[in-house]
Parts: structure tokens; sequence; C-alpha cells
């Protein structure tokens, strides 16, 4: 097993765009979430969204352009961002050793609703000869290695919630296991179109409009927590070899130390604490060390009821009293649930947290709940720590739990790495 | 009176966001970022534009001036080429 070096980031999202915007607008506890201004807002119950700045006409020529959902958009925008970071023009690499990974949970929703708009509602019989090629969940990724000449696997992995730290994880392994040398991982979100909002709506999982101000309503870990808020963005990283890292002098932002999977059984979307647990044993025990190096955790924290419960119950399980010691960071209350994208933009957000000794804040918590009573940074970042280990946790609908292990630029490396 | 060609480069422009003087007849579609599959796309589009239908068969056009031969032979040809096939709803004759 080889040591894997996070050597670029990219990040397009409702907290700005670039890696570092994102996190001084986090750090700073900034929310994203505003109530959304769109033709079909009427028609919400809630009209709460996090929506990225973002002009597709400020990247792309127009008649590329065409051709891109906007979560292919949002794609390539972060990983040319994060290859540009990595300082990554590998004139020398075998690209046939240079991968794509990439999650998606709900992939080119705006090509989808067009294209049923166009048959359904205007009921024509012609649609967009690019609906295809726009709307297939692959052409992310696909784009990705087409603008960087990039020719190992490109793979889109779709696990919902959990999507890009899964795509993490799979690229950790084939990078950690010798088989590419480098890996452009993360995912991609783009769910904020009249449909995507009335499928999540009807499922009674968004939170309520904040009376005071909406952009505080989503409340991770409070007691008068009412759901998640549907954010869109991307976020990418460049994974590579330690070694290869070192070699060509490349910045470090981080490492991926390890990732495990586990999967609930129990029912279609409601979490279990054994299915969490599990996950996050297995991510410890893939990054081989123990639960008591674990200094702080990017939760799930998505501000439903049933998530936050039962996640703080898992920490406690893996963590024992030390769960009570570690800072705990739901910056979902932030930047919203970006789903296939969110793993990604909190392992970014959770590496400069590491680089700047910082937990970030949960936002907007505001009564404390005592089924969620760990240390859940409250309101404010807590500066001046060091963390050198954190546990980024992804659960979703569908059951699929996916923990990533995350190491500081200067952690010592554990004894089981060469 | 428009032409074909002005129909064709008021979408290049509109839709396209391509200058007007890169859009000489001679001018490689490849060249204004427009590749096999964008063509199927500008058909589809100038389908809409100029209210016909044109046969479902790709076609292999490379210019700009391809494009225009080939929607004015089908525009030219007679109505009866719905029967045949050829699909046209009607003719693009120019109507502003």
């Amino acid at each position: 097993m080889r040591r894997v070096a996070v050597t670029g980031m990219g990040v397009v999202s409702p907290l700005g765009n670039g890696a570092s915007q994102a996190f001084a607008q986090a750090r700073a506890g900034h929310s994203g979430v505003h109530c959304l201004q769109a033709s079909f807002t009427d028609r919400l119950t809630a009209p709460l969204a996090a929506t990225a700045s973002f002009n597709g006409a400020d990247h792309f020529e127009p008649p590329k352009l065409r051709m891109l959902d906007r979560v292919s958009q949002f794609a390539l925008v972060a990983a040319s961002q994060a290859v540009a970071d990595a300082r990554a023009d590998f004139p020398q690499a075998d690209r046939g050793r240079v991968g794509v990974f990439l999650g998606t949970g709900m992939g080119a929703s705006q090509t989808s609703d067009d294209g049923y708009k166009t048959l359904y509602g205007d009921r024509s019989d012609r649609i967009k000869p690019f609906t295809v090629l726009m709307g297939m969940h692959n052409a992310p990724a696909a784009w990705i290695g087409i603008e960087h000449d990039l020719r190992g696997p490109a793979l889109t992995y779709s696990t919902a919630c959990s999507s890009s730290a899964v795509a993490i994880g799979e690229a950790w392994l084939r990078v950690a296991h010798g088989a590419l040398d480098v890996a452009i991982a993360g995912g991609a979100e783009a769910p904020l179109t009249f449909g995507s909002l009335k499928a999540w709506e009807a499922l009674h999982t968004l939170a309520a409009v904040d009376p005071v101000d909406p952009s505080c309503s989503c409340k991770p870990f409070s007691a008068n927590r009412s759901g998640m808020v549907l954010g869109e963005g991307a976020a990418m990283l460049v994974l590579e070899s330690w070694d290869h890292a070192v070699a060509r002098g490349a910045p470090i932002h981080g490492e991926i130390l390890g990732c495990g999977l586990a999967t609930d059984v129990g029912h279609i979307t409601r979490p279990s604490v054994e299915g969490q647990v599990a996950a996050m044993v297995a991510a410890l025990q893939s990054a081989s060390i123990e639960a008591s190096a674990i200094d702080a955790i990017n939760a799930h924290g998505t501000g439903t009821p049933a998530n936050d419960a039962v996640e703080t119950a898992a920490i406690k399980a893996v963590l024992g009293q030390r769960a009570y010691q570690v800072p705990i960071s739901a910056t979902k209350s932030m930047h919203g649930h970006l789903l296939g994208a969110t793993a990604a933009l909190e392992c970014v957000l959770s590496l400069l947290a590491m680089q700047e000794g910082v937990a970030l804040p949960t936002m907007h918590l505001q009564a404390p709940d005592p089924l969620c009573d760990l240390d859940c940074v409250a309101n404010a970042a807590r500066e001046g720590l060091t963390v050198h280990t954190m546990l980024s946790n992804s659960f979703a609908f569908g059951g699929t739990n996916a923990v990533l292990v995350l190491g500081s630029a200067s952690r010592a490396p554990s004894s089981g790495w060469s | 009176m428009t032409t074909t060609y002005e129909q064709l480069c008021a979408i290049l422009v509109r839709d396209y966001q391509l200058q007007p003087e890169a859009l000489a007849l001679t001018a490689p579609l490849e060249d204004l970022g427009i590749d096999s599959l964008g063509l199927a796309e500008l058909l589809f589009n100038v389908e809409d534009e100029l209210r016909i239908t044109l046969p479902p068969e790709a076609v292999d056009l490379e210019t700009v001036g391809d494009v225009v031969r080939y929607l004015d032979e089908l525009i030219a040809k007679p109505l009866a080429g719905v029967a045949t096939g050829m699909g046209l709803e009607q003719p693009a004759r120019p109507s502003a």
C-alpha cells in the first residue's frame, strides 16, 4: 500500500468558487442557503436552495456549452481548478495510469427535466439531439477525461448522498494499490430543477423556511431542525501517490488515509446506527488507526430529524467517551446538501480545516437536542487547534454508508504505510 | 428577401455566439466548434427556425456553404418530397 496525497482541490459551491473561498466562507459561518428565485418558486412548499454563483458561459464556448448539462459544467470547472492547483501538467506521465472517479446522485437533472417538459408538457415529438449525451450519468467524468487527456479508467459512482465519498475511496484504493499514479476524484450535482425539487419535497425531508432568516433554515443537531436544504456544485481533488507528489514537488494539502463502506439493509431511507458504525469501523481499519487517533469529524449532519440523532449514537458507539471531546462539524448548515457532490466538498473543507488548525462551525444550532449532545462546534469556528486526523461521514439513501479518513499534510505516517 | 445563408448565419450568431465575419461559405464547421455531432444539433435548430423537416439520415457536411447548399437543394424540391420521404412540411422560403 502506498500513501496517497491530495495535491489539488477545486470547488464550485454555494460558498463560492475555489477551495480557498469556500473554506473562508465556512470558517466565517456564512450561509449559502437562500430562497430560490425561479419561475417555479411559487409552486414549491419551501423554496429553499443553496445555489452556486456560476454562469457556464463564463467558462465554455457556446458550441461546447450546448453539450454540457449544468452538472458537467460544474465538474469540468472544479476539475480544472484542481488540476491547476496541483500543477498537474504531467508531460511525462503515462496517461493510462491517470483516472477519473466521479460521484453524482441525480446526474443531469436539467436535461431530464427539459426532455420531459418537451415530450409531456409541450406535447412535442422533437427532443434535442444531445439529450442522451447530456443526460447520461457518466458524462461529467467523460468530459473531464477528454478535457485533460486522461486515458485510465473514467468511472462514475451513484450512491445518492455518499456518491463522491465512494468515488474518492475508490480512487484512493487504485492509487494506494499502485494501479494508478494519479486520480482526479470527487463529485458534481445540479439538482435545483423544478422536477427534482418537487420530488425531494414529496419525500418530506426538506427544511422549512426559517421565519426570521431563510439562510438559517438548515439546523443540524438542533432540536428545532426540520430537514435538509438542497445545494448544487462540485468538488474535485487530485490524488496521487505520496512519492509521486514529492518527486515532482507538488503541493500537498493532506492525505487520504482510508475509506470504509457499509450498507444499511433495514430500510431504503431510514439510517441505522449499526450501518454507520460499521462504515466508521471499516474506515479506521482501512487506515490502520485506532478510534483514539481521530481528532475531529465532519459529520453527515444533514439537519433531518432521523439522521442527526442516529449519527450521534453511531459516533458514540465508535469513539466511546472520546466522542464528547472531538469537535464535530456539520458544514451542510452553510452549503446545504449537495447530494452526490457533498462528500467531496466536505473532504476539501476538512483538509483545509486541518491545514489551518480549525474546527468548522455547525451553524444555526439554536436549541441543543438531548439526543445530539456531542460537541458540535456550535455557531462559530474554533481556532487554534491541532487536527491531524479526521473522519468525514457520508450516509446515503439506499443505505450506502461511506466514511473517509483524512490526514493533515504534517501528520506523521502510521506504521502501516510504506 | 432573406436567403438560407442569412438565416443560417442568424442562428449561428444568436445561438452559437459566433462572429458574423467568421461565417464565410468556405468556413469549416469544425473551425466554428461544430463537429459531426454538433451538426446534428445545428440541423435540429435549423428545422425549428426554418419550420422544415429534414430527412432522418445523417449527412456529412463540412463547411457553412455545404449546409446552405444542402438546405437549398431540399427546399427547391417539390412538396411531393413529403410523400417520397423527403419530409418537407413546407418550403423554407423566406417569409420576411
